[in-house]
């Protein structure tokens, strides 16, 4: 029977591990944000060695279970002198899974600018940076903020699997609460609410900022590839 | 007008290469005061030596030599895949040469000498050369994620290193001389091809560039507003600051604008000299074939 008393009771204590689940999902997207773009121009490279090594690498982690990557991390770096909290070691081994689908997501995303959109650039003499970070990068992520929306989703409910390296987050603390009491209707439904505003929020976000960004571009893209 | 800019050509084609001299003879140098030039002047801004181009088996350029003057406006002519684009493309840096070099105003722009030697340029080098150079494309090419003010403003500001008021001052003399002036907050997406175009005019313009490449600039546009861009066109050839190469296929337009006419086929250039030479008296059979069919759909209205 579901008791109001027990719930209010380790309220607090899950809400407390609240903060460290959106802080690692946060962290975790952080990372694999700059660390996708970072594979995505790897990939490109014309240093053919390093795009193959690129390559190799986001299909190598992308084939691995996620699991498997952060006990690689948590339990075996240790034994070479790396030894990292759960936290960090979470952060970094999720981060560092989910960079290897938003390099592909930046990929399709780089595609689709048109290729006067480069010689226009070019024309009016932007230098290789500028022209990434003015021209190209702008148009390249405004159409696939959506899938990056998705995958932010995924990852925040992915976020449980960090117990696995000991990391207490909403889960683990609901586990540990029902282990001590072995009640855990209350606990698990609650991570479960928890789980259902978060995403919903998330995607309210991602909404909201992309309609922000249609504003200013009324959807059609340049005419001629 | 007119006139001046005629009797400019004149002095200056004297000095030219020997196939455009050749265009000379029966030309009618008119008397006007002439714009003062002085030696510097009358080297060629640009000047394609030998320039082959090639992609895979296809050879689209092939030795091409050409001179272009300061303040020169020249029309190059020609039907579909002659290579006129990609003589444009390789002086915007857009493609490479496969043989050949370009000059422009006395500097290699796709090599740099390092010890007397010409050696492939890199990108540093590109930069520094590129700058006299803009480039109109037919399909305009504006950056539909800023505003028209912003279009025109971001290159002075990033590359210029203008600060923000000065280039949105330049900007907005450039817009409202392609008579855009109302619209610098809209976005690309709500303009019409002419406007679009008359933006992307602007957008090269406030470079302040020595040469000015304009690659059909008309082509993509519904018929009904081919006119306002080509004023725009020739009342900033009628300034007579830069040197413009004009790809066209509105021959009316270039015989009202250009100082000389070039026809392209088949990757070199057949016959050059002054519009009322190329349009009324063509010597060659292929030049006479070509103009014909203008002839006939009427369209030299
Ligand atoms: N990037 C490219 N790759 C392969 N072939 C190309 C490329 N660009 C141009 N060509 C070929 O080069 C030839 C000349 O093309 P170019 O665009 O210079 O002709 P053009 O005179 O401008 O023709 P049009 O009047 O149709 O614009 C054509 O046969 C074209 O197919
Ligand atoms: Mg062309």
């Amino acid at each position: 029977m579901w008791s109001w008393d027990f719930t209010f009771k380790i309220l607090p204590q899950l809400l407390d591990t609240l903060w460290i689940t959106i802080s690692a999902t946060i962290a975790a997207f952080a990372v694999a944000m700059i660390g996708g773009l970072i594979l995505a121009f790897a990939r490109r490279s014309t240093f053919r060695l390093l795009s193959w090594v690129t390559y190799a690498f986001i299909e190598f982690i992308r084939t691995t279970p996620p699991l498997v990557q952060l006990y690689v991390i948590f339990y075996v770096l240790p034994r070479y002198g790396l030894s990292l909290s759960p936290f960090t070691a979470g952060v970094i081994g999720l981060g560092i899974h989910y960079s290897t689908y938003l390099s592909e997501v930046y990929r399709a995303g780089i595609d689709s600018v048109p290729r006067g959109q480069w010689e226009a650039a070019t024309a009016l003499n932007f230098s290789p940076l500028q022209k990434w970070k003015t021209i190209i990068l702008p148009q390249a992520i405004r159409p696939v903020v959506p899938v990056m929306g998705n995958y932010l989703i995924v990852m925040l409910k992915e976020t449980p699997m960090l117990s696995a390296i000991t990391l207490v987050e909403l889960l683990g603390r609901a586990q540990i609460i029902g282990s001590n009491t072995f009640r855990y209707l209350e606990p698990i439904t609650l991570v479960g609410l928890f789980f259902l505003v978060l995403s919903y929020s998330a995607s309210r976000l991602v909404i909201r900022l992309e309609k922000r960004m249609n504003i200013n571009h009324h959807g059609k893209m340049d005419a001629a590839a | 007008m007119r006139r001046l800019k005629r009797n400019r050509v004149g002095h200056l084609i004297s000095k030219g290469s020997e196939r455009v001299s050749e265009m000379t003879e029966n030309n009618h140098v008119a008397v006007a005061e002439a714009p003062q030039s002085n030696q510097e002047q009358t080297e060629p801004i640009v000047r394609y030596r030998k320039v082959s181009k090639s992609f895979g088996d296809n050879q689209v350029l092939k030795e091409v030599d050409f001179d272009l003057y300061p303040g020169e406006r020249v029309a190059v002519i020609g039907p579909s895949g002659s290579g006129k684009t990609t003589m444009a493309r390789l002086l915007m840096t857009l493609e490479k040469p496969t043989s050949g070099t370009i000059e422009v105003d006395g500097r290699q722009l796709w090599h740099k000498e390092v010890k007397g030697k010409l050696v492939p340029a890199d990108e540093k080098h590109l930069h520094e050369v590129r700058g006299d150079i803009g480039m109109v494309f037919q399909h305009f090419h504006l950056f539909p994620h800023m505003n028209i003010l912003k279009n025109v403003s971001v290159a002075p500001i990033k590359v210029l290193g203008l600060s923000k008021e000065e280039a949105e001052e330049r900007a907005k003399t450039m817009l409202d001389k392609v008579g855009m002036s109302d619209k610098l907050e809209a976005y690309p997406a709500n303009l019409s091809g002419g406007q679009q175009q008359r933006v992307a005019i602007a957008r090269a313009l406030v470079m302040r560039p020595k040469v000015m490449l304009f690659d059909e600039p008309t082509s993509a546009l519904d018929p009904e507003l081919v006119g306002e861009v080509l004023d725009v066109i020739k009342e900033i050839a009628a300034e007579g600051e830069m040197a413009m190469m004009l790809i066209t296929h509105e021959m009316s337009f270039a015989r009202d604008v250009a100082d000389r006419i070039v026809f392209f086929d088949e990757g070199r250039i057949i016959e050059q000299g002054r519009p009322e030479q190329i349009f009324t008296a063509p010597k060659t059979d292929r030049l006479q074939e070509f103009l014909k069919r203008f002839e006939l759909n009427g369209s030299s209205s």
